[in-house]
């Protein structure tokens, strides 16, 4: 149990980049950004089109992997048989799509409250610290410390999650760059809190190197699962996600609370008028958003990774933002995006087997995510450009003044988009490799940790 | 205007559209749509809102692209493809929302967005004026206008130019001022100014006068009428040194009947994107076109109002007697520059009638729509309701308290378009349709279904998106919903913004149906005509406070353009001043919105 395991801090302009959201975006700007989404065009354009991008993301998908050498075929398959193949492996899925669909649906509340939550990682490991704290300090009968658990670890991401409420109602910061920025104190707190042997940093064993990390939980602490390991394992954490995005689902259609929440997301200003607190209703929001990613970490702690480790929350975070996106703010929708986006986590491990890096795991969930999240505002641009397109010719001649200027937008435009294209390419590639190295230091570690 | 427009009238208009059809989806917002505009002549578009106007001058200027239907420019055709086309072909527009830079001073607004191009015509175009008056120092300081670098902003000699054309129509604007600090009227001359500069052959208007006084629109359409005839001599009678100007064309778009036939020389009116008719304004009357309009016959009494008409006095100004449900004492919010949009605004509204809070765009209105809708809190003064002072930090207190409010955006505080025609219309109380916990979907539509009959608003289910639903019938939804919880008091601003005539007519019949029940209604409205054809009482609002209240039988429009432009009382030249300085500081308000 005792492996040991090199911590370093994520790399900051990664985690940023998956979560679509450059540093300095802000709020407005990220509202604007998933506008498109919400509104428009027909259910059934969006679902065609969607279709669409999804089968591109795959073609592209399958392009890479021959590009670097894979057969795509090959690699599907052994992807298929790492996430839903074997009942082990289906387990193992489930693991991943619990924390993921947790972090999800507070993600949910928060976005439908018009308040964008992006610092669900720093909320997770907070959440996890304050279970491990109780998990390992207090005596009791298991079901009663393990619960004490959980609540806690909601506790303590929601408190953590409140600080920016307080910040965006009080002093008007904005939450995407307070909660980003937080995810980084989050961090150094944890690591500070499992190097200190004061605090959580395992014991000390004679001829063993102590490593930054807490005790294990005692086994009758965590979370209790059905099934047996060769076989179908399912934690009582899942049962617990989607126990818990239906309870959400409901209250946000049909209670009066997500009644007002919807309308302070989408009108601040009708709210306002209607009765509506925004500093009361949207700081609730963000806390309860932080509720969920805290829990998320508890289940994380108690139910697969059991102590306290700096990389724990092993961007469950940022997934789990990408799962809310993808399922448009729906938790009923998040539950099967969540299994999906688990099965990519778990079928991402055996991918190594195959000599394909593992990173590509990564461009697919990005793909994927833009297959999901672009057809609306596809459909939008394309509904504008119809709008601006020339008459039909023939009926008469176009000539005259506005022919050189035209002409001459025309070919700059082009020359324009070349470019672009070309710097885009570039930089994408290079982002690619930086994020593979990261994806394979993850990789170790959990190897390591499941031996 | 006895000399020859030059170039002479030749058989060509200046411009001309034929055949313009847009279709937005399965809307045809012009269907085949000729329109002819000659050299000398101001000619009228008019039409109920969503007509098409907006849409046909969209496509001149290059913003829309039609689907089929082509343009000529002196009888040859050209391919608009966008507003830089436009402006070089000498079109230029002036749209009903200003596109000024609010912190930018006059001069850089107006040289904002010209290409070399332009700056150029203009250099070469118009030989400088006698310097006179106050603005002498500018064109003294004027350098040469060669041997500056590609791209650097000539200030002294933009500024002349400022001075120069301003001199030549009779408009006067201080070029070094910031926009910030102008009156909605002067920041109209900038925006004519603007267009003027580059000497366009086709000036376009869209609805100019609705952020303008009554002495303000006059003298719009005095320089318009310079404009066209190519008298260029400015007004005190200043000789300019290169005679007259070729004439121009001015297409001027308004719904308002009395305009039309006050301004123009000839008319084109639109109904539904077809061409009604065009004649010569001389040979119509207000009937006519309003019939020709509206498509059925309109009696002027009642629906002249509507129609931008002053109509007979209808509600005679029996003063209700009884204590005042609704107080504003005292009220005043600050801006963020420091002057108060509302300085110790004071008015009170008794049970049962209509009080017309007449005054032009930008005197504080939407800041006391604010107040009212609880959106803003004040930073001096109360509001009472019905003696009772509510606690406006507590937001939807004022509606609790029983205050319905039709807000002047109802876009942006008036309803959620992307939540259903059923949520919007219980919005604002969930009581009667909820439990503790969940709203009673079953109670919620049954409720919204009684309120869709009683308001007759037309939708395609209940559970639609508002967006789905005609201005109309938005408006109608905001009022249904407004007026379900039995309020004392419903403060209406600009009720009939964007409405069509029938919309209109049955907005008017609701307030006075609501009058008669007994609420006090607060009507807030620029439209003088229907002010003065709905209220009891009319009270006039300039920078900010109440600068006096009528009996709509003893106002009349010259009176209360009087008030509106601050001259009244001992400090008429005070006043003046703060009207230009206050109204601009709303303007730059309402702008940081980001409507």
């Amino acid at each position: 149990m005792s492996v040991q395991i090199p911590f370093r801090p994520k790399d900051p302009a990664a985690g940023a980049a998956r979560s679509g959201g450059p540093l300095g975006s802000v709020d407005r700007a990220a509202r604007a950004l998933l506008a498109p989404t919400r509104s428009g065009s027909s259910p059934l354009a969006v679902a065609v089109v969607t279709v669409l991008t999804v089968a591109a993301a795959l073609g592209i998908t399958a392009g890479l992997v021959a590009i670097v050498g894979g057969a795509p075929g090959e690699v599907f398959s052994s992807m298929l048989d790492g996430s839903v193949g074997t009942p082990g492996a289906f387990s193992q899925t489930l693991l991943e799509a619990t924390p993921l669909l947790l972090v999800a649906v507070g993600s949910c509340v928060s976005s439908r409250a018009g308040v964008f939550n992006i610092g669900q990682e720093g909320q997770m490991l907070i959440g996890a610290s304050v279970g491990a704290y109780v998990g390992l300090r207090t005596q009791g009968p298991p079901a009663v410390v393990l619960t004490l658990t959980l609540v806690c670890s909601a506790l303590g991401g929601a408190l953590w999650a409140a600080i920016p409420a307080v910040m965006r109602y009080r002093r008007g910061v904005d939450v995407v760059v307070s909660t980003l920025l937080m995810i980084f104190i989050a961090e150094q707190l944890v690591s500070f809190v499992v190097s200190k042997p004061w605090l959580l940093q395992e014991t000390r064993v004679s001829g063993q190197i102590v490593a930054p990390q807490s005790n294990a939980l005692a086994p009758s602490f965590r979370l209790p699962t059905l099934g047996d390991y060769p076989g179908l394992t399912i934690s009582l954490g899942a049962f617990l996600a989607v126990g818990l995005a239906i309870v959400v689902a409901v209250l946000l259609a049909r209670s009066r609370w997500g009644f007002r929440l919807r309308m302070l997301g989408h009108n601040p200003l009708a709210a306002r008028h209607a009765g509506v607190r925004e500093a009361t209703f949207g700081g609730l929001a963000l806390a309860l958003s932080g509720a969920f990613s805290g829990l998320a970490g508890g289940v994380v702690l108690t139910g697969e990774v059991y102590r306290l480790q700096p990389g724990m929350s092993d961007n469950y975070g940022w997934d789990g933002l990408l799962v809310a996106l993808v399922a448009r703010d729906n938790p009923i929708a998040a539950v099967p995006t969540a299994l999906v986006f688990g099965a990519l986590r778990s079928g991402g491990g055996v991918l190594a087997s195959t000599g394909v890096p593992a990173y590509l795991i990564d461009i697919t969930q990005a793909l994927l995510v833009f297959a999901f999240v672009l057809p609306p505002a596809l459909l939008a641009l394309w509904r504008s450009t119809a709008d601006r397109r020339p008459p039909p010719p023939g009926r008469h001649l176009h000539l005259r003044p506005g022919r050189r200027v035209r002409g001459r937008r025309v070919t700059g435009g082009h020359g324009g988009r070349g470019t672009h294209g070309a710097n885009g390419a570039y930089r994408a590639y290079g982002e690619c490799g930086a994020r593979g190295a990261g994806r394979g230091e993850r990789g170790d570690r959990r190897e390591g940790q499941r031996r | 205007m006895t000399q020859p427009p030059r170039p002479p009238r030749s058989a060509a208009p200046a411009i001309e559209l034929r055949g313009i059809t847009k279709r937005y989806g399965r809307v045809v917002a012009c269907d085949g749509v000729d329109l002819a505009v000659r050299r000398g002549e101001i000619h009228g578009l008019l039409g109920e809102n969503g007509a098409g106007k907006s849409t046909l001058m969209k496509v001149l200027s290059g913003l829309v692209r039609p689907d089929s239907g082509v343009i000529l420019r002196d009888g040859v055709p050209v391919d608009v493809a966008d507003p830089h086309v436009a402006a070089g072909i000498g079109v230029a527009m002036v749209h009903q929302h200003f596109s000024l830079v609010g912190a930018l001073t006059v001069w850089e607004n107006v040289v904002l967005g010209e290409g070399r191009e332009g700056r150029d015509r203009c250099d070469g175009g118009l030989a400088p004026a006698g310097g006179q008056g106050a603005h002498k120092g500018w064109l003294a300081g004027a350098r040469g206008r060669h041997g500056q670098g590609r791209g650097r902003l000539r200030r002294d000699e933009a500024c002349a130019d400022v001075v120069r054309v301003g001199e030549r129509y009779g408009i006067t604007v201080d070029p070094l001022a910031r926009v910030d600090s102008l009156s909605a009227g002067q920041r109209q001359r900038v925006e004519i100014i603007k267009c003027l500069r580059r000497d366009p052959d086709v000036i376009v208007l869209d609805e100019p006068t609705s952020v303008l006084s009554l002495a303000e629109s006059r003298d719009l359409f005095a320089v318009l009428r310079r404009a066209v005839t190519g008298d260029g001599a400015a007004r005190d009678g200043a000789v300019t040194g290169d005679g007259d100007l070729p004439a121009k064309a001015v297409v001027l778009i308004s719904h308002k009947l009395a305009e039309i036939l006050g301004a123009t020389d000839r008319v084109t009116v639109l109904r539904r994107g077809r061409v009604v008719t065009r004649r010569a304004t001389a040979d119509t009357d207000a009937a006519t076109l309003a019939r020709e309009m509206v498509g059925r016959e309109v009696s002027l009494g009642e629906e002249a109002a509507a129609l931008g008409l002053t109509p007979p006095i209808l509600s005679t100004g029996a003063a209700r007697d009884g204590a005042a449900v609704l107080e504003v004492a005292g009220v005043t919010v600050g801006a963020p520059s420091g002057v108060p949009l509302l300085e110790s605004f004071t008015l009170g509204l008794r049970a049962g009638e209509i009080v017309g809070l007449y005054g032009v765009e930008g005197n504080g209105q939407s800041a006391l729509g604010d107040v009212l809708a609880g959106l803003v809190v004040p930073d001096r003064g109360e509001v009472r309701v019905a003696g009772e002072a509510v606690d406006l930090r507590r937001p939807g207190a004022l509606h609790a308290a029983g205050v319905g409010v039709i807000p002047e955006d109802r876009h942006r505080s008036g309803v959620v378009l992307d939540m259903s025609v059923a949520d919007n219309l219980v919005m604002t109380d969930l009581g009667p349709v909820s439990g503790r916990l969940l709203v009673s979907r079953r109670r919620q539509l049954r409720h919204a279904a009684e309120l869709a009959e009683r308001f007759a608003i037309s939708c395609p289910s209940l559970d639609a998106p508002l967006r789905t639903l005609s201005g109309g019938n938005q408006q109608r939804v905001v009022l249904a919903r407004e007026l379900a919880g039995s309020p004392a008091v419903l403060v209406a601003a600009q009720p009939t913004r964007g409405l069509d005539v029938g919309a209109i007519e049955g907005m008017y019949g609701e307030l006075r149906a609501a009058a008669a029940r007994g609420v006090a209604v607060l009507l807030v409205s620029t439209e003088l005509e229907e002010v003065m054809a709905l209220s009891h009482r009319i009270a006039v609002i300039s920078a900010g406070r109440v600068v006096g209240e009528l009996d709509p039988a003893e106002a009349d429009a010259e009176r209360l353009g009087l008030l509106v432009g601050g001259a009244v009382g001992d400090h008429a030249a005070t006043a003046s001043a703060l009207v230009s300085g206050r109204a601009s500081t709303v303007q730059a308000g309402a702008t940081g919105d980001g409507r």
